[in-house]
């Protein structure tokens, strides 16, 4: 019954949703009562949603087994935390999860808006429009209450075990809500191109949701990071995975785009490059969704699933990005500012990267495309990998830091003067200078991009240093949001580079109570022990470690057959210090009955993440200043 | 300039869903199938309820394999049209992945028998010959050589699209 509740709350919503369409685009939207229309009915539909969102929860974690996509995915053994977020270990309940998220950012927006804000109407009918399509798919094609009756089964499948982890259950949530609050940016430009009045303002309407939406991504991307390194036993931080690539896109593109935001919120400059990256940015993440949930491509993220849902999806988002640049193309003229951007002001920077971060979505994009197009034309499988997008993202990369030193300082719509800079430019150069000797003479780094990769790292940090500094002793004004996020990249350049160069790792062959030696290192396998938990077995690998120092501590991963499934997975342990982690996994028993232990040494490893996590606390503290200035 | 870029942006997102239109239309697309023709591998296991012991030569002819398992509950769902496919006089092996017999036997009392016989492959080596990712899988075999292998539930729609194609081809089932 509860079920069939659920899905009426579904379907009944999808109806108010496009109701509340038609009522924000054909009718007169500067009326007062029917603003008020639509954020009424938003409100509802959305509680609609929400309650049939919640009444699924429940049915997961009462172990309603009767739901096929509950009996799929989920088991009675599982504590309560795994059936809860079971529900987006697979496709069905991943979607769901995707639209209450795009339903609650709406909802948050008409929340906190007052009814009378400009666009506030057509952007309530741009994301009920995008809900609706969404809602369909749903319900057509990859409907989440379909049942097994009349019999249902005693147990459910259990969920995949590598997915029963706290940073899995974490890393979808925090993608969706990035990939899917770009929304509010991409209904905001599609109103204003339709009002077509170019006096409003837009880019400061949208500021917070997208610095927001942004800075899940960058989290979100974090944790499946993190995941795939300490769960999956990949035991790195990035593997240009396809899926991991359609999500990179839109953070690349966000990134761009809420730079290019700062710019046209103080003046309307860029103005075009905004509208135009706001539609790429969703354009992105919707794109993401048809290629994980179509099955065109095969990586740990695919679904498997039928044609049907990768031709609805397509359709969907092809009518939404081609309808959007269409009118995007229709009305050029009125988004062109006239204002000619001065060379060498702050803007020109702006633009400059936002040309670079053009490239990289561009390249990234055919690293995707090229294995697909190469299939259809000679019929054979290739899969584009580090190599393709190494080449083209390091030097990329190190090309955009020089310009960000070079525009540190830079002031809007007024030239910068280098000559001002002279000193702290020079000192930081003369640092990063001594800074690469040293990685080249002290950690013996000879990789020619890993130590231009530092220079360009530390020019920025050490540049940044100077502006603090002027900051704490002159109190020269400058923006902390910017000084932090960009330390990070500067962090990011450096730990990429010696992670790179200085990790290592070694396959040995070690017999219980017997020990073997790696870099100083002395590993010794004391013991292996049988453990019983509730949903599998595992054999746990008792290994004492001593550094060279004469410091010792223990290191147990473990392998581990699941009952319901039967998998085997291997669980890797870390031994986390501030500059390596020292990683291990335990892999078969030969027939000598010695075991073959990986063991890995990843250098820096924990910074990348650090460094991300700048970029997110920044857009955090910037939402923060955002709204107190309001 | 304007001209170009005011075009540009319209044709190259025009041309990217084109392209994936195309891609997916294209007869050979199927998420979960593959055409790919293979030798079935080399094996030695028991039969569910005998325990005698099959290989390869106690399989001949055309066939499909079907893999499942009594804890695969995508398997229930299927079961329904491979009784059907069973009445249409389609010989179907199973094979019975990573399963306690006496777990896989009450699963077959309590749902029906469409095999012809069951392969147990307790410990998947069989299915991992062959590439199988998971259950339920289904393979259509002609004179020991795979001719379309699909991943995931066979219903009617994937029965007409993936393997009624490859049947009519190699005109099998006659």
């Amino acid at each position: 019954m509860l079920i069939e509740i659920a899905q009426f709350l579904t379907i009944l919503s999808t109806g108010l949703f496009f109701l509340n369409f038609l009522f924000a685009f054909f009718f007169d939207s500067s009326d007062r009562h029917m603003a008020s229309l639509v954020s009424k009915v938003y409100t509802h539909s959305s509680l609609l949603l929400a309650t049939s969102f919640f009444i699924y929860v429940w049915l997961a974690v009462s172990d309603n087994f009767s739901v096929l996509y509950i009996a799929q995915h989920s088991n009675s053994n599982l504590p309560t935390f795994y059936k809860i977020t079971s529900i987006w270990s697979a496709h069905e309940g991943s979607m769901f999860l995707w639209i209450l998220f795009l339903v609650l950012w709406g909802a948050l927006f008409n929340f906190v808006t007052q009814n009378s804000q400009d666009l506030k109407v057509k952007s309530m009918g741009v994301i009920s429009i995008i809900i609706v399509g969404f809602l369909l798919f749903l319900l057509l094609t990859s409907n989440p209450f379909e049942t097994i009756l009349p019999i249902a089964p005693v147990n459910g499948a259990d969920i995949n075990p590598v997915l029963q982890d706290p940073a899995l259950a974490i890393h979808p949530p925090f993608l969706y809500m990035g990939y899917i609050g770009f929304v509010i940016a991409f209904a905001h430009a599609i109103a204003f191109m339709v009002e077509g009045n170019p006096s409003i303002k837009w880019e400061s309407l949208v500021r917070t949701w997208s610095i927001a939406a942004w800075v899940f991504l960058t989290i979100g991307i974090t944790l499946g990071s993190w995941w795939a390194y300490y769960e999956l036993g990949w035991g790195g931080y990035w593997f240009w995975d396809p899926v991991e690539n359609v999500a990179l896109m839109p953070w690349l593109a966000a990134t761009a785009f809420i730079h290019s935001l700062s710019v046209s919120s103080k003046s309307s400059s860029l103005r075009i490059w905004t509208i135009l990256l706001s539609i790429i940015v969703f354009s992105l993440s919707l794109f993401g969704a048809f290629i994980v949930r179509s099955g065109i491509i095969d990586s740990v993220h695919s679904f498997a699933n039928d044609p049907e849902r990768g031709l609805y999806l397509l359709t969907f988002i092809g009518i939404l990005i081609i309808g959007s640049m269409t009118l995007f193309s229709s009305r050029f003229s009125m988004l062109s500012s006239g204002s000619v951007i001065k060379t060498f002001s702050k803007e020109s920077f702006i633009s400059i990267n936002n040309i670079f971060f053009g490239v990289l979505v561009f390249s990234t994009m055919l690293g995707i495309l090229y294995p697909l197009i190469y299939e259809s034309i000679y019929e054979q499988k290739i899969s584009v990998g580090a190599p393709f997008y190494n080449a083209i993202f390091v030097p990329m990369a190190v090309l955009a830091c020089i310009f960000l030193f070079f525009s540190i300082g830079a002031k809007w719509q007024r030239k910068l003067v280098i000559s001002s800079f002279v000193n702290s430019i020079s000192i930081s150069v003369l640092i990063s200078v001594f800074l690469v000797l040293l990685a080249y003479k002290l950690l013996s780094i000879h990789g020619t991009w890993e130590l231009i990769s530092i220079f360009a790292g530390s020019i920025i940090i050490v540049r940044y240093l100077f502006v603090i500094w002027d900051y704490l002793s002159n109190k020269k004004y400058s923006n902390p949001f910017s000084v932090i996020a960009h330390i990070g990249l500067g962090i990011l350049m450096i730990s990429i580079s010696l992670n790179n160069e200085l990790s290592t790792e070694r396959a040995l062959n070690i017999k219980i109570n017997q020990s073997d030696t790696y870099q100083g290192y002395q590993i010794k396998l004391t013991d292996l022990k049988l453990v019983k938990q509730p949903n599998h077995d595992s054999i746990q690998a008792v290994f004492l470690v001593t550094d060279p120092i004469g410091n010792n501590f223990y290191l147990k991963p473990e392998k581990r057959k699941y009952f319901a499934r039967g998998q085997i997975t291997t669980e890797t342990d870390i031994h986390v210090t501030l500059l390596k982690d020292i990683y291990i996994t335990i892999g078969d028993q030969l027939k000598d009955g010695s075991w073959i232990v990986n063991i890995q040494f990843n250098y820096f490893i924990r910074w990348i993440w650090f460094s991300a996590i700048m970029m997110g606390f920044a857009g955090v503290m910037l939402i923060v200043s955002l709204n107190k200035a309001r | 300039m304007k001209f170009i870029l005011r075009t540009f942006v319209i044709i190259l997102p025009v041309a990217l869903i084109s392209f994936f239109y195309i891609y997916i239309n294209d007869n050979d697309y199927y998420p979960g199938a593959d055409y790919r023709n293979y030798d079935i591998p080399q094996f030695e296991l028991t039969e569910l309820y005998s325990k005698t012991n099959i290989s390869n030569e106690d399989l001949e002819g055309t066939y499909l394999i079907n893999v499942w398992a009594s804890w695969c509950i995508t398997c229930r769902v299927e079961h329904g049209f491979l009784a059907k496919l069973s009445n249409q006089n389609i010989p179907i092996i199973g094979i019975n992945y990573k399963d306690e017999r006496e777990d896989a036997i009450k699963w077959i009392n309590k749902f029906g028998d469409p095999y012809k016989l069951i392969i147990h492959d307790y410990k998947g080596s069989l299915a991992l010959d062959m590439g199988v990712t998971g259950a339920p899988e289904t393979f259509l075999i002609s004179d020991g050589e795979v001719l379309v292998n699909y991943r995931g539930e066979v219903n009617n729609m994937i029965w007409q699209d993936v393997f009624i194609p490859v049947i009519t081809k190699y005109e099998l089932f006659k």
